[in-house]
């Protein structure tokens, strides 16, 4: 592949982040009515209410919010590339960054999977919706260790890389500032045995809290990705073309 | 030597004063310290929606326990910043017991949680029990997660002076160990008064 195309691919696959993030507040969060999100204090019988009285919405966010998840992969997978240029010879912490988004992937998608489900047959014993509800909760309150150690791995990369101090992938502050969103996850662990509170999985320390810094993450980081691509598509258009001749950009212009 | 450097940096023109540690260290102090307040920012919301449950159960704490708990923690920053000092006078052995006794302590400070836990546990109180309980056992669980992060902190700079690899000039990396350090002091400093003493 050309370097123009390259570049081009690299430039959409850092707008999926944000990209992600705007389909994923849309129909995760508001039209799937997880802003805010059913209580688990809930009883079995007003939470099978709840699906049947936006069964319709609440079928769309999941479904679609199924689909629109896979962004985060070509996300992952362009910082993922990119960390392997700055660690070099052995990208350990960019394959740990690729799995570990990977792998958020499919913990999100498990959640929405399991409301899915209990918003597929809403008239049956709400016990069971209150089961699969409860599920889908737990699997993405409780696995959030795979988007810290994407997180962290990220964080130690760009803070680790000596080589490119000019022109860094993201200043340090934004590094701090990720590895404290991956940690802020941590009182998330806590929604397996409370069901009130700031810790339950609709509190502000379990869900408000954490989901916001992890958004937060998203715009920061994907502003400092797509800025590096464009420095990088400046420079590659400045720079002289193959045979040593005018730059790139003159060149085509002629 | 010290008043050279400072007559050479004088010289260059470069600001006296400046900010301890790394920028980030501060970004991370900072953004915690946030966490740290919605989650007394929530507690405060629940002790006002039911004070009679808050007020009877604070009296099930012993507050000798949150007491001693504040001493070690104070003595322990003590150290820290003592710790610092040596490291910039380059005196890294007496730095190294001093990182020592700052790490003792928040043994210590591990070790008493520990008990009161125990102790708590023991008659049959847990996270599920009640509000009150539920907000003791995370605030006082999240800040002694604090604790032992603070406590490797200060293995990994016990063992940076003992190889004396810093610029006493600029510790950088005891300044953000020592920053941190203050920080989990000063979460306990509200806490305390907070779960244990306030009416």
């Amino acid at each position: 592949m050309d370097q123009k195309s390259s570049l081009r691919f690299q430039l959409i696959s850092a707008w999926c982040g944000p990209a992600f993030l705007f389909t994923f507040v849309l129909f995760w969060g508001v039209i799937g009515r997880n802003i805010p999100n059913p209580s688990p204090a809930l009883s079995a019988a007003d939470l099978a209410a709840r699906y049947s009285q936006h069964l319709g919405e609440i079928r769309l966010g999941f479904i679609v919010a199924l689909i629109t998840v896979v962004l985060y992969m070509p996300w992952c997978s362009y910082i993922s590339a990119r960390m392997a240029k700055i660690e070099g010879g052995y990208p350990v912490l960019a394959n740990l960054q690729l799995i570990g988004g990977a792998l958020t992937v499919m913990v999100v998608s498990f959640s929405c999977c399991f409301w899915a489900v209990a918003a597929f047959r809403p008239e049956r014993d709400p016990a069971l919706i209150q089961l699969l509800t409860d599920t889908g909760w737990l699997v993405i309150d409780l696995q959030y260790a795979c988007t810290t150690l994407q997180m962290v791995a990220l964080a130690l990369a760009v803070l680790a890389d000596r080589k490119n101090k000019a022109t860094p992938l993201m200043p340090n502050w934004v590094c701090y500032l990720t590895i404290f969103c991956a940690v802020s996850f941590f009182p998330a662990s806590l929604t397996g045995v409370l069901k009130t509170g700031p810790f339950a999985w609709n509190g502000v320390m379990s869900y408000y809290f954490p989901y916001f810094c992890w958004l937060c993450w998203e715009i920061v980081a994907s502003t400092y990705l797509i800025k590096d691509v464009r420095r990088r598509m400046r420079e590659f258009e400045s720079s002289p073309s193959v045979d040593g001749g005018a730059p790139r950009a003159t060149a085509l212009a002629t | 030597m010290r008043s050279q450097t400072d007559i050479q940096s004088v010289s260059v023109g470069e600001p006296t004063r400046r900010l301890p540690g790394v920028e980030g260290v501060w970004v991370f102090v900072a953004a915690d310290m946030m966490v740290f307040a919605l989650m007394f920012g929530s507690f405060m919301v629940s002790r006002h929606q039911s004070p009679a449950l808050f007020e009877a159960n604070r009296h099930a704490l012993n507050p000798n326990f949150g007491g001693v708990n504040t001493l070690i923690l104070l003595t322990s920053s003590w150290f820290a910043a003592l710790a610092l000092e040596s490291v910039r006078k380059s005196r890294f052995v007496l730095a190294q017991r001093f990182i020592g006794g700052a790490f003792l302590c928040g043994l210590a400070f591990m070790v008493s949680k520990g008990i009161e836990y125990t102790v708590k546990l023991n008659a049959g109180i847990s996270l599920t029990t009640n509000e009150f309980f539920m907000y003791y056992f995370t605030l006082t669980g999240i800040h002694l997660f604090h604790v032992v992060a603070g406590n490797v902190v200060l293995v990994v700079l016990w063992f940076r002076a003992r190889s004396r690899s810093c610029d006493p000039e600029r510790p950088v990396v005891f300044e953000c160990g020592a920053i941190y350090w203050h920080f989990v002091d000063l979460i306990w400093m509200i806490l305390f008064p907070l779960l244990y003493l306030m009416r």
